[in-house]
């Protein structure tokens, strides 16, 4: 028996038709510009594929009983029973008192992690991921069916039968499990004009390899995993050859999993400091920074850019001031990342909150990005 | 109820296999026997035991359950899946080239060794290049050859310091992969907005680290680098070295020689632009060329002409280039592959090679011409002989693999997909010189019922290919379940 | 001679369809003065001229059909069915190419599997790869292969030096871009023991030939446990017509089995192109080069099969253990599962019977009528189909005086690769040697060495 959490943001995407930069807090306006529910049409087509799907399904998947752990209503059970699963496995889990909110959501996610869930399946945009985030942490993976205004985050399908068809093979246990970033637009300041994206949380995702041909795309084949394993190992390698002494990791997934090669228990969102190779202090601030900066000659700094949108500084890593950054050296930052969030985030961008120190990390309009065993890209860079 | 012939299975050889069935083709032994060491031997061997007829059925339904080019269109980008002509294959096959060992000294070979010379010669003359080696064996090897000979020449020159290749990211992923081996870096270089190596990224990163630039000219977007001259000289300026990956020369040959382009060095896929044929995932053969300053480092054996001056009974012989990087393979390369190639050159002489080039051309630019109003192109402008569209279609949900497993049930091999990587759902389309326009118009009228379908049916693409001999085979457990042998 | 199909009204649309007037407007992204080039090529043939013109070239070569030949040294002259050619020249299989559209290429995957299924049983490994391009690079990759599944430290491979010496050579090339070293090759050829001594700590594969170039068995009994005991892998280069009938090397606990596959129904067309051979033990198939074809189901639970862990061509851990093999053999592959599926489990084991008779027999009689020391260098080890005789006289002289005078292509010229071999010859035979081509070969030499 495998029990799956399905939940439906009804309200998710109605922002975006009417030229508004997201739907939180702003529903009533949304409807008042005449914008109409997207997320329902969203999830009927990917549910409605996906148990087609499992109708079709080799003998084993066909008859695994799978138990869908739901809402009432508009935010699940509706979907679900007109998309061809049995009313018998269908359980309630969670019932909104009246129009569904962003606390409905995060209930839902309690009431499901009461249960031995094996996915969350959610229709929703970023808002909505991070909301399931924020109860879920890592202990059970998501999977988001795309239907909001804003999709940053590493955990949708790039459409809803494609969510389907990665639901279907995680079940047929096809798949593993892969840290993702959960990132949002700050949708008050972004309608004021300012875009700041930023990093939430992170959480566990159906990791389905890309869908490439073999051997035209041999590297970008690789798994995720894979590929942050050679990231790790080259850096080993170059901070072996030029004997640094002290490696400053910053924030996020990436940078996040060459801690994890090197056997160190990194903070996910902070800045964290590595000397001989063991980890010397935690989620450090400016000040612990410019100590060890004092102590230490030789030195580098390991960044990865948020997705999408691509600041490598001057999102969510508000340690790292320019006083900092100009005593690390700019030629001191490495920027890692893998191929996939590269394909995603066409620009890099600093936004240090000193212009100068900007453009100088910015470069002549390009930058290399470290993005494997002995491989780099250039990267444009923005300011 | 059996299911028709097409969709049953096709049973292996170890299923097929009947306990003590066999095909006894071997003379009894005209000679003493001699005592077997017994310590040595082998207990059992599980091998299948079959007729000669059920060897040949099975294979023969193997073969109707696979396509290729004498089966119907092609369009496999990057891949020039030409007509083979059938000429090539009785001539690979003479008894004078196939039972001659490699061995052999030079004067009892005198018929290969002048072939292996003139194809040297022919490609050197094509290509625009000092010196050809015929010794790599597939196209990948010729660029880990080409790699390991810049090593060489800026080791020789004590220029240890160029760790770099640059590699444009439109390139050929076995491009990134011969570096590595190589023992350099590889720098991945952005391309511009329309479809060519952005010269400003370039500029900034050619300094005295860059051991050389691979590219591919046309590129895998089937664009002709149009700044290729400034490109080369930007890398020869600081020093490096430019590789040409001669992946598309069907666009080329008898148009433009790379190496009067100022191209150092560059391999030839004997498999694509000479006609011979890719053999199911080959032999290929992927000889080198260079400039004059590179020719001493190619790997031998090669062929020279002797002077016959001194009453030399033979005019052929082989060599090793001075500061050799080494032999790259058992012995020459695949030779069997070079008869087809000179056999193919010696057809078209240079204004057939050139037509071959300009119909290529015509033919995809054709294509690209019907279909541009049903599916986004990459970029909208002239292509060489391939080009690459975007597998979307307004509204529908369909995505390049679905088309490509729609055009199935058409009859019609796919185009390559998923590549070039720098552009999302791509198609990548190759037509070839030898399509005729009827094929084409059909391979476009296909491709437009799809677009078609993706709106008004797309189940039927997400589930597509309904008339192969499988339907769409599940790779996640293919590779999560390995199952690679079955006996 | 023109494969081009359009007639000119249609290529005249076509160019209206484009609006151009002419071809040559499609180039005008080319430099202007380097457009067009006047190539100076021979003048096209016409096909039946072509055939004239390359059977006389081919008719300049002397061959193993025109001529006997002895010659072998990684290079045989074995029967092939008529099955093999039949098969591999159906144009369905050799205009595909790679089956990178699985559900039309079924037929080339599933001859892959059967090739991979019973490459595993010749040399009982766990798994085979669909090819590489010979035995030669074959060898490069696995040597690669060992060097990345060791730790860092361990970059020293031993190379015996009685592994093919362009086997050996072509190792040393793929491992230029690495910091990695060969070692052993000082040793005689069969000097197991001096091979053995060299394993340390920072070995990380050792690699034998067997039966060995000389043509002979090696002493394998406990090897691949002190290999192991070292910490390092053993490789193992063979003959896949030998296996038929004796030990395989993963009987006696090889790691990585290669062997150039061009004896199993391949011509020997003048070295190439032939087929690499690579098995290995399944707990290293993730490091393994090259592709691999899997079993898989279709959505309707049908049997099919796809080219499988692509990702694996690329597990890069260090750049030394990349490979970039694309282009592979394929249609040698499919030439090697006709043979075998053709000759069966009994017909291997007759070749290889019958190889080890008449070898052993042209032995005898070399030594008796001819009084030729048969494998000076080790006398009375077995050997399988190639052996050794001392000559009183430089081979290459033997050589010359054998085919000009007897008509006779002779064996390998050991001293040009081996010191302390000179006037040394390999000498081959073969299933295709009749008893009556041995005694030519017994009387030529006979009279040539007295």
């Amino acid at each position: 028996m495998k029990r799956i959490g399905f939940l439906i943001n009804p309200i998710a995407g109605m922002g975006g038709r009417v030229g508004l930069k997201g739907t939180d807090g702003v529903v009533d306006e949304a409807r008042k510009l005449g914008a109409q529910p997207v997320a329902p049409q969203r999830a009927a087509e990917a549910m409605r594929t996906l148990s087609r799907m499992l109708a079709n399904a080799e003998p084993e998947l066909k008859l695994m009983p799978i138990r869908w752990l739901t809402c009432s209503g508009s935010m699940g059970e509706d979907i679900l029973r007109s998309s061809g699963f049995a009313k018998n496995d269908i359980e309630i889990v969670y019932t909104p008192s009246g129009e569904s909110t962003a606390e409905d959501t995060r209930l839902a996610v309690q009431r499901f992690l009461g249960h031995d869930i094996a996915l969350i399946l959610f229709c929703g945009g970023d808002g909505t991921a991070r909301d399931i985030c924020s109860i879920v942490g890592l202990k059970v993976p998501i999977l988001g069916i795309p239907s909001g205004v804003k999709m940053y985050s590493g955990v949708f399908g790039t459409s809803p039968a494609r969510t389907a068809e990665i639901a279907c093979n995680f079940l047929r246990g096809g798949l593993t499990t892969v840290q993702a970033e959960v990132l949002d637009l700050n949708e008050a300041r972004y309608r004021e004009g300012e875009w700041i994206v930023q990093l939430f949380h992170t959480v566990l995702t159906p990791d389905e390899p890309m869908h490439v041909q073999s051997a035209k795309a041999l590297i970008e084949d690789a798994s995720d995993a894979e590929v942050k394993n050679a990231i790790a190992e080259f850096l080993l390698e170059l901070f072996q050859r030029d004997e640094i002494e002290l490696v400053l990791l910053g924030p996020g997934s990436t940078v996040n999993s060459v801690g994890n090669r090197w056997g160190i228990k990194k903070t996910l969102l902070g800045i964290d400091a590595v000397v001989q190779g063991k980890l010397v202090g935690c989620d450090l601030n400016e000040r612990q920074i410019l100590n060890l900066l004092a102590e230490f000659k030789t030195r580098k700094l390991v960044l990865s850019p948020i997705g999408a949108q691509g600041f490598v500084l001057g999102r969510g890593n508000l340690q790292l001031s320019p006083d900092v950054i100009r005593a690390i050296g700019s030629q001191n930052i490495m920027v890692i990342a893998t191929p996939a969030k590269l394909a995603r985030t066409p620009v890099l961008r600093f936004d240090t909150g000193d212009a100068a120190l900007d453009s100088e990390l910015a470069g002549d309009g390009y930058i290399r990005v470290i993005t494997g065993y002995r491989r780099r890209r250039l990267v444009k860079t923005m300011l | 109820m059996p299911e028709t012939d097409k969709h049953s299975i096709e049973k292996t050889v170890y299923e097929l296999s009947s306990t003590g069935r066999s095909t006894n083709l071997m003379p009894e032994c005209d000679v003493p026997e001699t005592e077997l060491p017994v310590d040595l031997l082998r207990e059992d061997l599980h091998l299948s035991e079959l007729s000669e007829l059920d060897v040949v059925r099975h294979f023969i339904h193997l073969s109707q359950r696979n396509f290729s080019v004498d089966g119907g269109f092609y369009p496999l980008g990057s891949c020039t899946m030409k007509y083979n002509p059938k000429v090539n294959e009785v001539c690979a096959r003479l008894e004078g080239f196939a039972q001659s060992h490699p061995l052999q000294r030079d004067d009892t070979v005198q018929g290969n060794l002048a072939l292996m010379f003139e194809l040297q010669e022919w490609l050197k003359e094509i290509g625009g290049f000092a010196a050809v080696s015929l010794q790599p064996t597939a196209g990948a090897q010729g660029e880990l050859t080409a790699l390991l000979m810049m090593r060489a020449y800026f080791r020789d020159r004590g220029e240890t310091g160029r760790t770099q290749i640059l590699i444009p990211d439109s390139a050929h992923g076995t491009n990134p992969a011969s570096t590595t081996m190589a023992g350099f870096e590889a720098l991945e270089i952005p391309s511009d907005e329309h479809g060519n190596l952005d010269l400003a990224a370039l500029r900034t990163v050619c300094d005295v680290s860059v051991a050389g630039l691979m590219i591919t000219n046309p590129n895998t977007l089937g664009l002709f680098e149009r700044d290729i001259e400034t490109i080369v000289q930007c890398v020869h300026d600081c020093g490096g070295l430019v590789y040409g990956d001669g992946a598309n020369m069907n666009a080329l040959a008898g148009v433009v020689r790379p190496g009067d382009l100022g191209i150092d060095i560059m391999h030839y896929n004997l498999h694509k632009t000479f006609g011979t044929p890719h053999g199911g995932g080959g032999p290929g053969s992927g000889p080198l060329g260079v400039s004059e300053k590179l020719a001493d480092y190619l790997p031998g054996p090669m062929v020279r002409q002797t002077n016959n001056t001194e009453k030399l009974q033979f005019s052929f012989s082989l060599f090793t280039p001075e500061k050799t990087i080494g032999r790259m393979n058992s012995h020459f390369g695949s030779f069997g592959v070079f008869v087809r190639a000179y056999a193919y050159i010696l057809q078209h002489g240079a204004e057939g090679l050139k037509q071959n080039a300009l119909h290529a051309v015509l033919n995809a630019n054709y294509l690209r011409e019907l279909l541009r109003s049903v599916y986004p192109l990459s970029h909208d402008r002239i292509c060489m002989h391939e080009f690459v569209l975007q597998g979307k279609i307004e509204g529908s949900s369909v995505r390049a693999v679905d088309i490509s497993k729609r055009l199935l049930d058409y009859d019609f091999h796919p185009p390559t997909t998923y590549f070039p990587l720098i552009v999302s759902e791509a198609l990548m389309i190759e037509p070839t010189e030898t399509e005729n326009k009827q094929t084409l118009d059909a391979f476009a009228e296909a491709l437009k019922v799809i677009a078609r379908e993706a709106t008004d049916n797309p189940e039927i693409l997400h589930t597509a290919p309904h008339t192969m001999p499988v339907g769409r085979l599940d790779e996640v457990r293919a590779a999560r379940q390995l199952k690679l042998r079955g006996d | 001679m023109s494969y081009l199909p359009h007639t000119e009204s249609e290529r005249r649309a076509m160019l209206n369809t484009l609006g151009i007037s002419c071809m040559e407007e499609l180039f005008a992204d080319i430099p202007e003065h380097v457009r067009f080039p006047d190539l100076k090529l021979p003048l096209p043939l016409s096909q039946m001229e072509l055939e004239k013109h390359l059977r006389e070239l081919a008719g300049q070569n002397v061959n193993a059909s025109s001529h006997e030949c002895f010659l072998g040294a990684g290079a045989y002259h074995h029967y092939i069915p008529a099955t093999v050619d039949y098969v591999t020249s159906r144009g369905e299989f050799f205009t595909a190419y790679t089956p990178y559209q699985p559900e039309a290429s079924q037929g080339m995957l599933q001859a892959m599997f059967e090739y991979q299924s019973m490459i595993c049983q010749l040399t009982e490994m766990d798994v085979t790869n669909a090819s590489h391009y010979d035995g030669a690079t074959a060898l490069a990759e696995a040597v690669r292969m060992a060097l990345n599944l060791a730790s860092d430290e361990r970059q020293k491979v031993i190379l015996s030096s009685a592994v093919n010496p362009h086997y050996r050579e072509t190792v040393r090339t793929y491992l230029l871009g690495s910091e990695a070293s060969l070692i052993g090759e000082n040793a005689a050829p069969g000097d197991m023991d001096s091979l053995v001594a060299l394993l340390d700590d920072q070995v990380a594969a050792l690699v034998i030939q067997n039966p060995n170039f000389l043509g002979q068995f090696e002493d394998v009994a406990g090897l691949a446990e002190k290999v192991h005991q070292a910490g390092a892998l053993l490789i193992v280069v063979t003959d896949p017509i030998a296996l038929g009938l004796f030990q395989s090397p993963g009987s006696y606990g090889a790691d990585v089995v290669v062997a150039d596959g061009q004896p199993l129904g391949i011509p020997l067309s003048f070295g190439g192109p032939y087929l690499g051979i690579l098995a290995t033990r399944m707990q290293y198939v993730r490091q393994m080069p090259g592709r691999l074809v899997g079993e898989t189901v279709d959505q309707s639970g049908r049997r099919g099969y796809v080219l499988t862990l692509a990702a694996r061509e690329q597990h890069i851990r260090r750049a030394k253990a990349t490979s970039n093999i694309c282009t592979n053999a394929g249609l040698m592959a499919l030439a090697a599962a006709t043979y075998l599926a053709t000759l069966g489990k009994s017909g291997l084991r007759r070749v290889a019977e019958l190889c080890y008779h008449k070898s052993h027999f042209a032995a005898q009689q070399l030594a008796e009528r001819a009084g030729l020391e048969i494998n000076p260098h080790k006398p009375g080890q077995p050997f399988f189909k190639e052996f050794s005789v001392q000559l009183p006289r430089p081979a290459e002289e033997v050589n010359r005086i054998l085919l000009e005078d007897f008509g006779i292509i002779g064996g390998f010229d050991l001293g040009s690769c081996y010191s302390g071999f000179e006037q040394q010859m390999l000498i081959a035979v073969t299933e295709m040697k009749t008893r009556a081509a041995i005694d030519r070969l017994v009387d030529a030499l006979a009279k040539i060495t007295v």
